[in-house]
């Protein structure tokens, strides 16, 4: 029984370890520089990683359903251009909002509609998103030949959405939402057995394709308003905004735990991986590291958090023929 | 004082908690063919695991020719003259025949020699009595083909030890015909094969020896000729079956499905048959008769494009999965772990994804009704489990088909297919899978059973429809209902 306890306890430790590891760096960082732990800080940390965190969301939905979805940086960027385009033509913000969110569903939805319909695993999605990034990416820069865009913003509900906590109060409503209906409704149970084999879900009479074309929907929705909420911070939109981000949102899923392999995960630990991913930035500024270096840290992270989901499975998959030895 | 090539003495394998093989003791002779048959779990596998390096034994010792033998792995083993042939081929499907046979053996010298490879490779299948292309890719060949491929593999490391773990599980009755010469000629090499299967009518055909396993330890062993199938098989479960197929007094009710020139492609052709409520309807035919497909077709995996479909008397176009399911077909796949259930989730998540809308509360899902759902059923089939919430795969493969049963009678299916319901799962587990085909039918569902086991579809069903070539070629009912009959029909 005491070897039970301390096996949990090491099954616990591997399974969190890039958390503990990020946790050892706060508290370092925390000893050496006492602000660095100040409420404030804390706040301008979330507040930094809402909008990826937005996005990371929606791409836990497409993991954990079993597939990547590239395309979100790019959706991030056009939403932006485009609402702020249309605020700045005079039209009510609430219409350009629309618009923009409209964008990002209308890019999801197409991505949903090619995926599902050719029947493609991780690897189609992978290419289909990539092409679709690209795509969007390109019509993001046209309007302002690539330029910036300031954007004359009146005082309201767009501006409202960017400042002080509503960012994080977006992030966070989504990610509890999100990981509600994932955990609670029969949507997020089928999306679970479409992520671990998609054949099981089809054979037990899941509507398969509809189910996946949501979870892209979903995410481009997210990313439209992750675009929406940082043009309101900055007020202006920037055509290449969004550069990137799809590999900060898979890294923040993965660092929070969600296997790359689909069925299972959790939106919540999404937003520990981002706020973690956040705070070591935040601490490693602090600690004067250039970003340079910082980039190179990060990425070995990634790494690890994949390494380490990996091995997890690993030693998971051995302890279960064991027990199959004797339950067999 | 007869010689024996490997001597396996007092082989105990403890995993934590539990004592998976119990001093056993096993001597193989060269130029035999050995049968080891066992429950799932009696462990043979295990066993085989000890043999072939992947475990290390708790205690005991293997000799090899008198020699004392310690094994580092697979690789080693099979360096050492032992090789073992899986289920599951360990093959690269996107090489030829020649560069798997010596998959990381090319190079003597720095460079790879290929003509001397590929003229080694055509050798080893002469030796075999096959003249065979070895520049064919493998994935290109047929399951009998691979086999033949990994036997290659086997003699190109001269193996004195083969061990194949259920070689003729998925080969066409044609094929096993082909496989066992070669078996004859393994033994006329005085090669030692140590043969894993559950059919018992393969080792009486082609073994020498029998060793039967349960609980982990050896329970019988002797020469094939002095040991009755009704002997084993009583061994095996430790109990003895009197009959091997319950009967069951069903009564015979109103049609639920008819079936008219049903067609798909090329796949199934101009099908028709009536399945009424009690009835076992048993499909037999050789592997790529069209059997599956037209289960397949019928429950909308792929819709039909001819013909029609009546349920309860209504024509019906099913064109999806869930099309089918909601006129209560339920479909029991040949392939459980492919597509029959999700093996690192839980027995209540399983039973309850053909149903969610029933194990809700408004709009949410309730787990405790989850669990009642799935305790419900672990009663009801037996499912026997330490606990209802248990992940698949710490189940046997008979109590996960238990399950895969329960998902649909919890769907409320009136129809069921059932293909290869009892396809590698142990003796006493068929027979409650097939107590349990006989209560489901005398409570009024209809069944179609698709099986490759002749015996099988002979002792349960009502009446067998007979598949060749896409067509129904033929129906046997009542007295005509005899394995040469069915053959006749399903070969050319």
């Amino acid at each position: 029984m005491k070897s039970m306890s301390i096996r949990k306890i090491k099954n616990l430790i591997r399974s969190n370890f890039i958390l503990i590891v990020i946790f050892l760096i706060i508290i370092i960082t925390g000893i050496i520089e006492s602000n660095y732990l100040s409420f404030n800080n804390l706040l301008n940390v979330l507040r930094q990683v809402s909008v990826i965190g937005i996005v990371a969301c929606g791409m836990t939905y497409c993991l954990i359903g079993g597939a990547y979805d590239l395309s979100v940086g790019s959706i991030v960027s056009l939403t932006g251009v485009i609402t702020i385009l249309t605020i700045n033509a005079g039209v009510s913000e609430f219409i350009a909002i629309l618009y923009g969110l409209l964008a990002g569903l209308g890019i999801g939805i197409t991505n949903g509609i090619l995926i599902s319909s050719i029947n493609g695993r991780s690897g189609e999605a992978f290419i289909i998103t990539y092409g679709m990034q690209v795509v969007a990416a390109s019509i993001a820069l046209f309007p302002s030949n690539g330029l910036f865009i300031a954007g004359r913003v009146p005082e309201g509900f767009f501006k409202f959405l960017g400042q002080g906590v509503m960012p994080i109060v977006i992030f966070l409503s989504i990610a509890i939402i999100l990981q509600f209906i994932l955990s609670n409704t029969q949507y997020g149970r089928q999306m679970c057995f479409i992520g671990s084999n998609m054949d099981v879900a089809r054979l037990s009479g899941v509507r398969v394709k509809l189910n996946r074309v949501t979870y892209f929907a979903i995410s481009g929705l997210l990313s439209a308003i992750a675009g929406i909420v940082l043009c309101s911070r900055v007020t202006s939109s920037n055509p290449t905004a969004g550069t990137g981000f799809e590999m900060d949102a898979i890294a923040a899923v993965v660092v929070g735990g969600t296997s790359m392999s689909g069925g299972s995960g959790n939106v919540i630990r999404t937003v520990v991986g981002a706020v973690a991913i956040g705070i070591m930035s935040n601490a490693l500024n602090i600690l004067g590291i250039t970003a340079y270096h910082q980039q190179i840290l990060k990425g070995l992270l990634i790494i690890a958090a994949v390494a380490m989901d990996i091995l997890n499975k690993t030693i998971k998959n051995r302890e279960m023929e064991h027990e199959k030895a004797y339950t067999g | 004082m007869e010689k024996y090539i490997l001597e396996m003495k007092g082989i105990t394998k403890t995993f934590p908690g539990v004592v998976a093989l119990d001093d056993v003791s096993l001597k193989v002779k060269s130029g035999t063919v050995h049968a080891l048959v066992g429950e799932n779990g009696a462990g043979k596998s295990t066993l085989m695991k000890i043999l072939t390096g992947v475990y290390e034994a708790t205690s005991g010792e293997i000799y090899l020719d008198g020699r004392k033998l310690d094994l580092y792995g697979v690789k080693d083993a099979q360096e050492k003259g032992i090789s073992i042939i899986f289920q599951e081929f360990n093959l690269i499907n996107t090489l030829t025949v020649a560069e798997n046979i010596f998959l990381g053996r090319y190079n003597d010298s720095q460079y790879i020699n290929w003509k001397q490879i590929r003229t080694k490779a055509h050798e080893l299948l002469e030796r075999l009595g096959f003249n065979f292309d070895v520049d064919r890719i493998v994935g290109t060949l047929s399951t009998a083909e691979k086999q033949l491929v990994e036997i290659a593999k086997a003699l190109s490391y001269n193996a004195k030890i083969i061990v194949m773990d259920e070689p003729t599980s998925s080969l066409t009755k044609k094929e096993i015909e082909m496989l066992f010469p070669i078996i004859e000629n393994l033994r006329s090499n005085n090669i030692a094969v140590i043969y894993i299967s559950h059919k018992l009518e393969e080792v009486f055909q082609i073994c020498d020896v029998v060793s039967i396993l349960r609980d982990g330890k050896i329970v019988g062993e002797s020469d094939i000729n002095n040991i009755t199938r009704n002997e084993i098989i009583e061994k095996m479960v430790g109990r003895s079956l009197d009959i091997e197929y319950p009967k069951r007094n069903s009564v015979l009710g109103e049609t639920v499905l008819e079936v008219k020139n049903l067609s798909r492609n090329t796949k199934i052709k101009d099908i028709s048959f009536a399945l009424r409520r009690g009835e076992v309807l048993g499909i037999a035919g050789l592997v790529g008769a069209g059997r599956t497909e037209l289960a397949e077709t019928i429950f909308g995996v792929h819709p039909a494009d001819g013909g029609e479909i009546f349920i309860k008397g209504e024509k019906t176009a099913i064109r999806s999965t869930r099309e089918a399911k909601e006129h209560s077909i339920g479909f029991v796949t040949e392939d459980r772990r492919g597509t029959g259930i999700v093996i690192d989730m839980n027995i209540p998540k399983n039973i309850t994804i053909t149903k969610l809308n029933a194990v809700k509360n408004r709009w949410l899902l309730d787990k405790r009704k989850e669990e009642a759902v799935a305790s419900e059923y672990v009663d009801k089939l037996d499912i026997r489990t330490p606990s209802v919430n248990q992940i698949l795969n710490n189940l046997s493969g008979g109590n996960q088909q238990k399950v895969v049963l329960s998902k649909w009678l919890f769907s409320d299916a009136d129809i069921l297919i059932l293909d290869e319901p009892t396809r590698g799962i142990d003796v006493g587990a068929k027979y409650e899978i097939y107590c349990l085909i006989n209560t489901l039918v005398e409570q009024g569902k209809a069944i179609i059973m698709i099986s490759s086991e002749l015996p099988e579809v002979l002792g349960m069903s009502d009446r067998i429809l007979v598949m060749h070539n896409g067509t129904i070629k033929g129906e046997l009912t009542g007295e005509d209902m005899t394995a040469e009959n069915v053959m006749q029909i399903a070969v050319d």
